[in-house]
């Protein structure tokens, strides 16, 4: 029973955001008086649930009222009933003369230059024709050998270095940048001048923070994250390690970039 | 001194014929281009750029114009202005042959109209169905549907998952609501 009428109560707010109903067609005392008096008998996790998207529901239809009110206040304001009217007693000439005194069109031309002709020019001389592209590739079999680090180094298979090389040389500049001990706001330390870089030192990051090089600490309110440079790495506790997934977003990255 | 102001002379004028490069021709899938992109190509003092432009747009009957993602904005931030599309628009009107060379029916543009006119006056977002059954008074059904998705293929209108239509950024960028809401009241009335 409260159940339903909890789903009822959420059903019709979202009536007034998809637009089938007026904000003020809800009678916002009536609708919280369902709420609280369903509260004191909430059980179950999905009951509080149902309770907090009904409260979020019927807040949203307070945003709605508050927006319907300072609509009704501005110079854009006409009664809808009026306006519905209006427009059924034009005809299509009339509504039409009406919108084309309020439109102002957009202007966009599409054009090729010089320069975009020259380099499209360039890119066909290079382009391989497709007998060429086509061709079936040469496959002979072969039987497998051994290849000694050099040479797999040699081919990319391997990285030059070791990994943790990798991540010490990180852990000091990390020291060079911010001091024993210093921090730095997150994306100043990740972001690079392209987004592999920026990728690749985030990548690098959490596995800096993993074997106790560094800390990181994440305010929530502020949405801001610091990198700790650790003086001496800490050593392993034992406790099981936690992952950090870290978003680079490319928008953001963008939005860093240009600042 | 002369010098100098001859020099930064020179230099707004070349920061002028950057903007209308950036705004005139098409760079991505939907026309325009964002704040932060103008202030990438033309500096810091790019907002005066365009407000020059503009005065040099005048006579010719264009301006540039400015759309926010959110619809309500009047005083807006740095980020809002960073994030806002910019466009040139005809600062005038079209009649009605010159809009049948550009290709609208007047079918067409009555039928924005009324759509347009209809989500005003419902906030900004009604039922796809609501809109339709307005439209089907005076158009055919076949051709109502045609012309919704036409305006929503083209930017003037939006529809979410549930069937809801909304104002879409072109409608913001092009037309005038409070003259359209106007005139549309208005109609039938004797001037005063």
């Amino acid at each position: 029973m409260a159940q339903s009428e909890l789903e009822s109560v959420i059903n019709l707010c979202k009536m007034v955001q998809s637009g089938k109903i007026e904000p003020f067609d809800i009678d916002f005392d009536y609708v919280i008086t369902i709420i609280r008096r369903h509260y004191p008998n909430i059980k179950f996790v999905e009951d509080f649930c149902l309770d907090a998207q009904a409260i979020k529901e019927l807040s949203s239809v307070l945003e709605r009222q508050n927006q319907w009110i300072a609509h009704q206040s501005s110079t854009l304001y006409k009664d809808p009933f009026m306006l519905s009217q209006s427009l059924m007693r034009m005809d299509i000439g009339a509504i039409a003369d009406a919108f084309l005194k309020s439109w102002h069109p957009l202007l966009e031309l599409e054009q090729i230059s010089a320069k975009t002709l020259a380099s499209s020019l360039g890119y066909w001389g290079g382009l391989i024709p497709f007998d060429e592209r086509w061709t079936e590739p040469d496959v002979a079999v072969r039987d497998t050998e051994y290849a000694s680090r050099a040479e797999a180094s040699a081919l990319g298979y391997l990285p030059e270095e070791g990994f943790m090389d990798v991540i010490e040389a990180f852990w000091k500049e990390l020291g060079d940048r911010v001091g024993p001990g210093g921090s730095i706001e997150y994306w100043e330390w990740i972001g690079a001048d392209t987004y592999e870089d920026t990728v690749y030192r985030s990548f690098l990051t959490v596995f800096l923070v993993s074997y106790g090089y560094a800390n990181m600490n994440t305010d929530r309110l502020l949405e801001e994250t610091m990198i700790f440079h650790n003086s001496e790495p800490q050593q392993d506790t034992g406790r099981s390690k936690v992952s950090l997934p870290m978003m680079v977003d490319y928008e953001e990255w963008r939005l860093w970039r240009n600042e | 001194m002369a010098k100098r102001v001859r020099g930064a002379e020179k230099a707004y004028a070349r920061k002028v014929k950057d903007a209308v490069h950036i705004l005139f021709f098409k760079h991505h899938k939907l026309p325009g281009v964002r704040g932060w992109e103008l202030r990438q190509e033309l500096g810091s003092d790019w907002q005066n750029v365009l407000d020059v432009l503009d005065k040099q747009l005048q006579p010719m009957d264009l301006k540039v114009n400015r759309v926010f993602d959110e619809p309500d904005v009047i005083d807006p931030t740095r980020t809002q202005l960073a994030d806002a599309r910019y466009y040139i628009t005809l600062r005038g009107t079209v009649d009605q042959k010159t809009a049948k060379t550009i290709g609208w029916r007047i079918d067409d543009i009555a039928g924005l109209a009324v759509s347009v006119a209809f989500l005003i006056s419902k906030q900004g977002k009604a039922p796809r169905i609501d809109i339709e059954r307005v439209l089907q008074e005076k158009l055919p059904g076949w051709r109502v549907k045609l012309n919704m998705d036409k305006y929503i293929q083209q930017g003037y209108l939006g529809e979410d998952d549930e069937g809801v239509m909304y104002l879409n950024w072109r409608s913001r960028a092009e037309i005038d609501q409070k003259k359209l809401v106007d005139l549309v009241v208005a109609f039938g009335k004797t001037p005063t």
